[in-house]
């Protein structure tokens, strides 16, 4: 049975549940619903909880377990003969998974009957060009073991799936039941209710924290690997970058300290060019501007967030890098070699994070009470004293916690670096000059035929922690800024 | 009924007229606050506006130093003088204005900045002193006048925001007071005091009756006849009767003023 039906059906039972036990209730009190501990809904809604959340939870357990065993099983029964040379029990189960599925449409498709794709004496070659004709992709000839693991494949899943559908219906209706037989004018609907919502909201806020700890933990368990292979002290304090792209052998080395360079200089030059931007921004939108520009200027610039950052990149590389080299190039001041350069990712970066600095700080201006501006304007102050001396300071918590949320945006951001800043890590001073990120460094390490256990690629986990902690640091920070401006304004 | 004016007294030359107004109309988009309003204030004296809420007390109280400019919706009409200067001609500053023309507003409002910085915001701004002594002298003496030094002198450069609701009002009396205004301008500026603190502002108001010109909107017709010599009663908008706080609360000529100071209306 399609899964969609087994929910449709579960659903079906619920709205019954919630019918029957509204009335249920209501009958017992002869239609009086004053009667009741709650109104007569938290009754029906009892009942219909009480169907739904067990039920869809055996499913969600039930649907993440047994591909686990079905696949277990199999492959620990695939003789040790079956794997040719140079091939792994993980190929020939993909290989059997794929024979399953071809069965599987083969039947849907009627080119074969179900008796014909159970039966574990069909002639090989014959089942391999029935496959072939359904437009399924063999990859070879089908041979005996694939074809009896797959058939055994198939069995273990539709009979799984049967248990499944008649388990969770049952389950559902004895929900149904249980709680139906609960549903007197006394019980306390609307309390337990109450407590099923919370529970619900508490279950997705653990789904947020348990994935957080869930990167976290990967990327230890990946780091620490790496300081197995590579020293941590070589990899702290470094100062060159050059990992080795064919030998596995010992000739990287993997110094963090150009790239957390690079990323700080490409993240300054984009606040440089993004706070006060932005900042002015915000000033003007929401101190000076008529309701009428800035019901579409605000819109505008908040456009701008969501340009996807790999547009920004093209920007850097077809039209910022190229212009700063007219000026800075060898034609110009001959400052700059190549159009990119830490320059231009800088200050497109920077045009990236004008929406997030405005938008943000805008709000934050906003909630400066009228009254701080009527008493500044009250002693004779003009407009710009009274942002500057009074507006500015009640937001500026506010504004330092914007500033240092672009910060980790800035320290984040891979697309525009990649396009705008080139690939060569260096410790230079010079803004001109290609540099690149710990961020764009991890997507190189790890794209290409990576070999998981070299240092070359671990290195990106511990790239990535790094990055971790110092974005963590610096939040921890802003949320520290905030809360002891707060004590001293409120 | 009431206490005769007991803190105020009543002779006061009539020929120092300080602000006049005449023929005022207040719109705020479609709605007439303000209509036909005609009134003489006096130099050295306190002048009460009472009436029912929403009557637009506030609203002719703004007008006096403009700050109905920061509300766009709101048109002002009509003539308002202050030393025969006309205060909406297009060559006066309304930022200039409002340094000659204080306001204290309903809900204390300090800067969040030190006490310091509370009251020396104004004579910052204004370039009234030439050096930090003679800033400290200014914050010292206004906050002397708020009646709030002895309470504030040894924290001085913590946040005003950290002082209690009576505090503060007075904290922002001070910094009223700091900028050297002619004219004082208070909004209720007790609806949000203890009866203590109402007490020690309602003395302040007196005293400051020395040097400026007070006008204050009140609730409390009781507070109305001990602080002021002056009494305006407003009604939907009108101004209904203007005249000597004693004449006003003991014989009013106006049937509303009377069923309104008896409790009848409001
Ligand atoms: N900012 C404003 N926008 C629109 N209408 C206003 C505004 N302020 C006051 N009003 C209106 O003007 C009238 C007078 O208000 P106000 O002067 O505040 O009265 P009072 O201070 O006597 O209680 C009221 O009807 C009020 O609704
Ligand atoms: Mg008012």
């Amino acid at each position: 049975m399609p899964l969609i039906w087994l929910i449709v059906i579960v659903l079906a039972i619920a709205v019954a549940g919630y019918v029957l036990g509204r009335s249920r209730v209501m009958a017992a009190t002869g239609g009086d619903s004053r009667k009741l501990h709650s109104l007569p809904s938290y009754y029906g809604y009892n009942v219909a909880l009480k169907v739904v959340l067990p039920s869809f939870f055996l499913l969600l357990v039930w649907l993440l377990v047994q591909p686990v065993i079905v696949n277990g099983t199999v492959a620990a029964d695939i003789p040790q003969s079956a794997i040719p040379e140079g091939s792994s029990r993980d190929l020939i189960m993909s290989e059997v998974r794929r024979t399953a599925e071809g069965l599987d449409n083969a039947v849907a498709q009627g080119i074969m009957t179900e008796d014909f794709a159970t039966n574990a004496r069909s002639d090989l070659n014959d089942v391999t060009q029935r496959l072939k004709d359904a437009g399924q992709i063999v990859t070879a000839q089908v041979t005996q073991p694939i074809l009896q693991a797959a058939q055994r494949y198939r069995i273990m899943n539709d009979t799984g799936n049967l248990i499944l559908s008649l388990l969770v219906i049952l389950v559902a209706a004895a929900g149904a039941a249980w709680s139906l037989r609960e549903m007197r004018p006394e019980f306390r609907a609307r309390n337990v209710v109450e407590r099923v919502v919370k529970g619900v909201l508490v279950a997705a806020a653990s789904v947020a924290i348990l994935t957080t700890l869930g990167i976290v933990l990967s990327l230890v368990f990946n780091t620490i690997e790496f300081f197995r292979l590579y020293p941590a002290g070589d990899f702290f304090f470094g100062t060159a970058w050059s990992p080795s792209f064919t030998g596995r052998g010992g000739s990287s080395e993997l110094g963090v300290l150009p790239l957390l360079w690079g990323t700080f200089y490409i993240s300054i030059v984009a606040l440089l060019v993004a706070v006060p931007v932005g900042l002015f921004a915000a000033i003007y939108l929401s101190e000076y501007a008529s309701p009428r520009v800035r019901s579409f200027a605000k819109p505008m610039l908040e456009v701008l967030a969501g340009i996807p950052t790999i547009v920004y990149g093209l920007f850097a590389l077809l039209t910022v890098g190229p212009l700063l080299v007219a000026v800075f190039g060898k034609d110009g001041l001959g400052w700059m070699q190549a159009g990119t350069a830490v320059m231009t990712a800088g200050l497109v970066m920077g045009v990236m994070l004008i929406p997030f600095v405005s938008s943000l700080s805008d709000d934050i201006i906003n909630a400066v009470p009228q009254a701080m501006r009527d008493g500044s304007y009250g002693l004779g102050a003009t407009k710009s004293e009274t942002i500057r001396q009074v507006v500015l300071p009640a937001a500026l918590p506010g504004i330092v916690g914007a500033i240092l949320l672009a910060a980790s945006r800035a320290i984040g951001e891979t697309m525009i670096v990649v396009l705008g800043a080139g690939a060569a890590a260096r410790l230079s001073l010079n803004p001109f000059e290609a540099m690149t990120t710990v961020t764009a460094k991890i997507v190189s390490q790890l794209t290409g035929d990576a070999d998981f256990a070299s240092p070359e690629a671990l290195v990106a986990f511990a790239l990535g922690m790094t990055l971790f902690v110092i974005t963590l640091g610096l939040n921890i920070f802003a949320l520290y800024i905030v809360r002891k401006y707060r004590e001293q304004y409120e | 009924m009431y206490d005769a004016p007991n803190l105020a007294e009543s002779q006061v030359t009539q020929d120092n007229i300080k602000i006049s107004a005449r023929n005022v109309q207040v719109f705020y988009a479609d709605t007439h606050a303000i209509k036909d309003v005609d009134v003489d204030i006096l130099d050295k004296t306190v002048t009460a506006f009472i009436g029912p809420s929403g009557c637009g007390k506030s609203t002719f109280l703004r007008c006096i130093n403009r700050m109905n400019d920061t509300i766009d919706i709101c048109k002002v009409q009509g003539d308002i003088m202050l030393d025969g200067q006309d205060i909406y001609d297009k060559r006066v500053d309304p930022v200039q204005l409002r340094a000659k023309v204080g306001m204290v507003f309903q809900k204390p409002n300090p800067f969040p900045k030190s006490i310091y910085d509370n009251v020396a915001y104004g004579p910052r701004i204004h370039g009234l002193a030439r050096t930090k002594a003679d800033l400290d002298e200014i914050v010292e003496k206004s906050l002397r006048r708020a009646a709030l030094w002895n309470e504030a002198k040894d924290r001085l450069d913590q946040p005003g925001t950290g002082l209690s609701g009576g505090q503060q009002q007075r904290l922002c009396i001070a910094r009223a007071v700091a900028t050297a205004p002619e004219v004082l301008l208070m909004d209720e500026p007790c609806s949000a005091l203890d009866p203590i603190a109402t007490a020690q502002v309602e003395e302040l108001i007196d005293e400051l009756r020395q040097e400026f010109s007070v006008v204050i909107v009140t609730h409390s017709m009781q507070q109305a006849a001990r602080v002021s010599q002056k009494t305006a009663f407003f009604h939907l908008g009108h101004l209904v009767e203007y005249g000597e706080t004693g004449q006003i609360f003991t014989n009013p000529e106006d049937e509303r003023t009377e069923s309104y100071i008896t409790g009848r209306i409001g």
